[in-house]
């Protein structure tokens, strides 16, 4: 039963894609440093967006009877559980800091926004 | 450029390794998954046979029950599935009906048996209902259509006899979709070719169900609930073409018909 609580949780980035764009469409005129940190959000988004929509995919074979629980299934569960952890705590710690005006630049996404970000 | 590859390619590595060290540890043994799922197919099997059985007695005749088996243990070795697994019980029941029941037991109605006109026929539905066991079908049917809560609550006595009854009616009155239909017929056909059994009986049986139009639904359950029959011939008929086999003969008429009598002779003695 955990396993369809976390499988009714999965669809829910994709809330946090479309948020991340709006913002990122909505500041695309704003200062460098808050374009900057939507588009590392967005960006960060992007990369989990897929790594969930598989796992949704995979538990809708689940229930619809095309395929069954695996260890392997539990275990991407699990990793994505994971990775959206710590990709939640890391908007919410980056949330904080911006607003005191702190720039925070995550691993992978922080030097791929410097190149994409103009000044 | 060259450190954003680096930390793009560590960051898979991590994904993918997390889940491959997550990946090792067996959660189903750990969770009792697939002991709680065999525990509950053996507990709803026990309960539908339970309820099938209030509406007609196990054939007493064991000469008739060893034929059947017989033929049931042909078309197990032949393809490679242990003969035991799989419990055969015959009921005294007119409707011309076969069931595949979770936990792998296997329901002859004495219509069914009737109904043949030689143990080939009878073969080809047994080796379709096995078909439908040996894919899963069953608890596949009933997880889709009661739903997995309502099984658990069967499994666990937790429900009343309705609930049973209706699933029971539900096993034994409503047809497996499609696909799972077809699935059985291509694992009957092949089931019957590697016993070195001609499944063009399968077909035939299949025929003069779909022949016995005015009869649907009362008596003809088995054909009923099985859609599209003509189709299903056709079908069967283009499989047995890929198959190769020796046809070789399960009983002599005179023996057919000698335990087609038996059964005969339970059912008007009961009714």
């Amino acid at each position: 039963m955990s396993l369809v609580v976390i499988m009714v949780g999965l669809p829910l980035p994709i809330v946090n894609v479309i948020a991340s764009a709006i913002f990122y469409f909505a500041n695309k005129k704003s200062a460098r440093f808050v374009r900057w940190h939507c588009t590392q959000t967005l960006l960060a988004q992007g990369f989990t967006l897929p790594v969930n929509a598989a796992g949704l995919y995979w538990t809708l074979g689940i229930i619809f009877d095309r395929t069954t629980v695996s260890n392997n299934y539990i275990a991407y569960i699990l990793t994505i559980v994971l990775f959206n952890l710590v990709e939640f705590i890391a908007t919410i710690y980056a949330a904080i800091q911006t607003r005191k005006g702190k720039h925070v630049v995550w691993w992978f996404f922080g030097p791929l926004t410097e190149t994409l970000v103009k000044a | 450029m060259a450190k954003i590859v680096v930390h793009f390619i560590v960051l898979v590595v991590l994904f993918f390794g997390t889940w491959f060290l997550l990946g090792n540890v067996d959660y189903l043994k750990h969770f009792r998954v697939e002991e709680l799922t065999k525990e509950t197919e053996h507990n709803l099997g026990e309960l539908i046979l339970d309820e099938l059985q209030k509406g007609g007695n196990e054939l007493a005749s064991d000469t008739v029950y060893s034929f059947v088996n017989g033929i049931k243990k042909r078309l197990c070795t032949s393809n490679g599935i242990n003969d035991s697994s799989i419990t055969l019980h015959i009921l005294v029941r007119d409707e011309v009906n076969a069931i595949a029941l979770p936990d792998r037991h296997l329901v002859v109605y004495t219509g069914m048996i009737r109904y043949c006109k030689s143990p080939e026929e009878l073969s080809g539905v047994l080796a379709h209902e096995i078909g439908h066991i040996e894919h899963g079908h069953i608890m596949k049917k009933l997880r889709k259509e009661v739903g997995l809560s309502m099984l658990s609550a069967l499994a666990g006595s937790e429900a009343n006899g309705e609930i049973a009854r209706e699933t029971a009616r539900l096993l034994s009155s409503t047809a497996f979709d499609r696909q799972l239909e077809s699935e059985a017929d291509a694992s009957a056909v092949h089931m019957m070719a590697r016993a070195d059994i001609d499944p063009e009986a399968f077909a035939d049986v299949i025929f003069r169900l779909s022949q016995e139009k005015n009869d649907i639904p009362k008596r003809f359950e088995w054909i009923s609930t099985h859609p599209n029959s003509q189709d299903r011939c056709a079908v069967i008929l283009r499989l047995r073409k890929q198959e190769t086999c020796s046809s070789k003969p399960i009983a002599d008429s005179s023996a057919w018909a000698k335990y087609e009598k038996i059964v005969r002779r339970v059912s008007v003695s009961l009714k």
